[in-house]
């Protein structure tokens, strides 16, 4: 376990966010996500589980057989809650309950994504906050919204995708819906909920006023597609392009090594022309089956082959490189391992390394909106079980050593999480 | 009821999606967003339809009434000396001003977050490309495609054995105006709280790259590849897209909701079954597993196979068409599309902002016609008259 008389790290107060706190009872995706944004800002994030209900990253972990302490291992868990405090409080005993008020009462937000009814089943709805803390900000983020008439369905960042439309509008062509490789409803909700409290921040700033935001991640996914929505009031088709473009000469290319790609897109004339010029072939630009942007959709198949055939014989970065150099948009489709190995963003200092007592050290990407004076890294891994327990409890709420290990005989606050919970 | 944005001022000096995204963002929630439009032409959406009838129309483009609502919009050459130092003149009275220039752009036009510094020291720039202002790849060309690949996600999309596969629409030109729109607010709060003014950098292919779910981190701790792949439409056989009788259910399973499942599928027995008696014994039957779910999936409808989810609580949803949204009982009783009337494009149903905000609605305003306040801009805020403007029209400037 974590040393009882750990010091809250300093240096977050030049961050824009410094100075608000946050109580955030969000698990898995979605909240997490949506709360790292503000915690990478430097808002005090406080991360609550529970022995019976904690954080099912935890359990995503991978690793062969199940060394100590693995619920504090999983890559999956630290990446989402870096730079955020966490405790462990059991919201459905009375006295867990009433220590979470006792935070919301020092608190300026509180993040949730339950199922729709469980934060009136723990008593914790906005009118229970608002009684601790009159401008309390409360962002929920159910999947389908509190009200309607399937506010009682659940759904993962996968079904979000499936419901908002966007999964039938992806797709190899006439292959039928596709899904998108990670759980894209969560991280879009997320980013959305981050935002919106920080516009009810503002709100607050200029009126005094708190309020309770509600995000139906189901809801905030169909935004991304809105220009299909008006599209198909017009009569418009929806069908999926694939990788190609309504007007643009566009693919993904397989290149020297197999499985190796590389993304290309050429829109005007002058970019066709470049292209081709780079390709080896400058007649194309004249040739009737591509002289223009009609002709070059008429003919996409014959100049996918013929582009093939050039990026056949080089690297992605190779043929990436003389291309953008010609003046065409192209780039490497980058996996994973390359990514990381990506110059672009080692050259921008993407990656940060981060150490944890249990899961060592590793390099994460580090905060993505980046302010010029104001630059915002990782100060903190993300917190092993019950981590910041004591400094919650004791200099945060003024408990005393007494009361705390009463919490701890009566299994309020857990040392370990119940392993059964997620298996 | 005001708005939660009211008396934030925005400069808005983007085009295509990502950062009229951002913008779109900011006005549906109350700020005053000045769009600045070339004359004559305008956003370069309003030439990509889709169009009413197929028949182009810069004032009925979906994209840009869609990506466009609730602000103003001015024309102005910024690429002039003239149009440059007006630009500059709006900059001064606003929170912060919003730009997609690449680096060598922003030099070029003269027009860069110093440029905006010097006549209003407190201004938010925020900078919304696809691969932001430092590097190598800064002055690269984007579009959609290209922050895709970059950012991880392509190659993993689609099946193992044909090409990456980008998803539909323009979903990493989204992602990164989403991030910039809550990027631009936290800088604006600061500029607010502390009095410092700065550029706000969003880069798409570093949003992409973070939020690549388990497959990023469990690499960059374990340096495995075995997620690293293209799984094409199942992850697992309780996290995919299956047939229906009439279209496409999608299961997404983790091991809590187990009992829930087995429920709705109205296959308990599976429960007892010592082939998917816990999560390791179904991840190596994941085969057998996936079979039972496409002997389900085959026998029901969507609205069958969905209505057995909500019943049992299982994550079991339909593939939506889009037609299905605008006639799904649950978003219609939550009143999420409004009436908007487009003077040129008409009266259809909008989608309301993603993040509900009772206490202080937004009011969704349409999307702008090319120049449709400058009178109201140029003289309410820059007490320009009126025959200013046929100078500047005359020049070409507005």
């Amino acid at each position: 376990m974590p040393d009882a008389n750990l010091q809250r790290p300093t240096s977050n107060d030049h961050l824009p966010l410094h100075g608000i706190r946050i109580l955030d009872l969000t698990m898995v995706w979605a909240g997490p996500s949506g709360t790292r944004l503000l915690a990478d800002m430097g808002a005090e994030v406080i991360k609550v589980e529970s022995a019976r209900s904690w954080d099912m990253l935890r359990s995503l972990h991978f690793l062969t057989g199940s060394p100590h302490g693995w619920w504090n291992r999983a890559a999956y868990f630290n990446h989402n809650n870096r730079n955020k405090y966490g405790i462990t409080l059991d919201l459905q005993t009375e006295r867990g309950r009433e220590l979470a008020l006792q935070l919301v009462a020092t608190a300026d937000m509180v993040f949730e994504n339950y199922r729709a009814d469980v934060i009136g089943k723990l008593r914790l709805n906005y009118d229970d906050l608002r009684a601790a803390k009159p401008d309390i900000i409360l962002v929920s983020m159910p999947s389908h919204g509190k009200s309607g008439p399937e506010s009682h369905h659940v759904a993962y960042g996968t079904n979000v995708e499936q419901l908002s439309g966007l999964a039938s509008i992806t797709g190899y062509p006439g292959m039928g819906p596709h899904k998108s490789p990670i759980a894209y409803g969560d991280p879009n909700a997320g980013a959305i909920a981050a935002a919106a409290a920080l516009a009810a921040l503002h709100h607050r700033r200029e009126t005094g006023e708190g309020q309770h935001v509600e995000v139906a991640q189901w809801e905030a996914m169909i935004g991304n597609i809105g220009e299909h929505i008006l599209g198909h009031q017009m009569g418009e088709p929806t069908e999926s392009l694939g990788n190609r473009h309504i007007s643009r000469v566009q693919g993904v290319y397989e290149c020297a090594t197999a499985d190796e790609w590389v993304a290309i897109s050429a829109g005007s004339d002058a970019e066709f022309a470049a292209l081709a010029t780079t390709i080896g072939h400058p007649e194309l630009a004249h040739d009737d089956r591509f002289a223009d942007v009609i002709s070059r959709r008429h003919h996409h198949d014959e100049l996918d082959a013929i582009i093939g055939d050039w990026t056949r014989t080089r690297s992605q970065d190779e043929a990436a490189h003389e291309l953008q150099a010609a003046g065409v948009s192209a780039t490497p489709v980058l996996k994973i391992p390359r990514l990381m190995e990506n110059e672009h963003l080692r050259a921008r200092g993407f990656w940060e390394t981060v150490s944890s007592a249990d899961a060592g050290t590793w390099d994460m990407e580090g905060p993505v909106w980046r302010m010029s004076r104001t630059p915002a890294h990782i100060r903190l891994p993300a917190p092993m079980f019950g981590e910041h327990n004591q400094w919650v409890l004791r200099d945060l709420l003024g408990l005393s050593d007494d009361e705390i290990a009463a919490l701890d005989a009566e299994a309020v606050t857990a040392r370990e999480p119940n392993l059964g919970v997620h298996s | 009821m005001t708005p939660p944005l009211a008396g934030v001022r925005i400069l808005d000096l983007t085009s295509g999606v990502s950062g009229p995204w951002c913008t779109k963002l900011l006005a549906d929630y109350g700020a005053d967003v000045i769009k600045i439009e070339r004359p004559g032409v305008g956003d370069e959406s309003r030439g990509h339809g889709r169009f009413p009838g197929g028949v182009p129309h810069r004032e009925k483009s979906a994209l840009f009434l869609w990506l466009n609502t609730s602000k103003r919009s001015i024309t102005l050459d910024v690429a002039t000396p003239t149009g440059r130092a007006i630009a500059l003149r709006l900059a001064a009275q606003c929170d912060a001003v919003v730009t997609d220039y690449r680096p060598s752009e922003a030099q070029r036009l003269r027009l860069a977050h110093d440029d905006f510094a010097a006549v209003n020291p407190r201004i938010i720039t925020t900078s919304v490309t696809a691969f932001g202002q430092s590097g190598p790849y800064a002055d690269w060309l984007p579009t959609n495609l290209t922050s895709y690949a970059t950012g991880g996600q392509h190659y993993l999309t689609g099946d193992a054995d044909r090409e990456p596969l980008q998803n539909g629409g323009y979903q990493a030109l989204y992602q990164a105006g989403t991030w910039a729109f809550g990027a631009t607010l936290a800088a604006i709060w600061n500029a607010r709280e502390a009095g410092i003014g700065q550029q706000a950098e969003v880069a798409g292919q570093e949003v992409m790259a973070a939020i690549l779910e388990i497959y990023l981190p469990d690499y960059a701790y374990r340096k495995s590849e075995a997620l690293t792949t293209r799984r094409g439409n199942f992850a697992s056989a309780t996290v995919g897209i299956y047939p229906a009788i009439d279209g496409y259910i999608g299961i997404h399973t983790m091991p809590k909701n187990w009992p829930q499942l087995v429920q709705a599928m109205d296959a308990e027995w599976m429960a007892t079954d010592e082939r998917f008696i816990d999560n390791r014994a179904r991840l190596r039957n994941d085969d057998e597993l996936m079979a039972q779910m496409f002997i389900f999936a085959a026998g029901v409808t969507r609205k069958e196979a969905y209505e057995r989810g909500g019943r049992f609580r299982a994550p079991i949803s339909p593939v939506n068409t889009v037609g299905d949204l605008l006639e799904s009982e649950h978003l219609n009783a939550r009143n999420f599309f409004i009436d908007i009337e487009h003077p040129a494009a008409g009266t259809m149903r909008y989608p309301v902002p993603g993040a509900r905000m009772p206490s202080t609605p937004p009011e969704l305003r349409p999307a702008p016609l090319l120049g449709q306040h400058n009178a109201e801009i140029y003289t309410n805020l820059l007490d320009l008259m009126s025959r200013d403007l046929a100078t500047l029209s005359a020049a070409g400037v507005i």
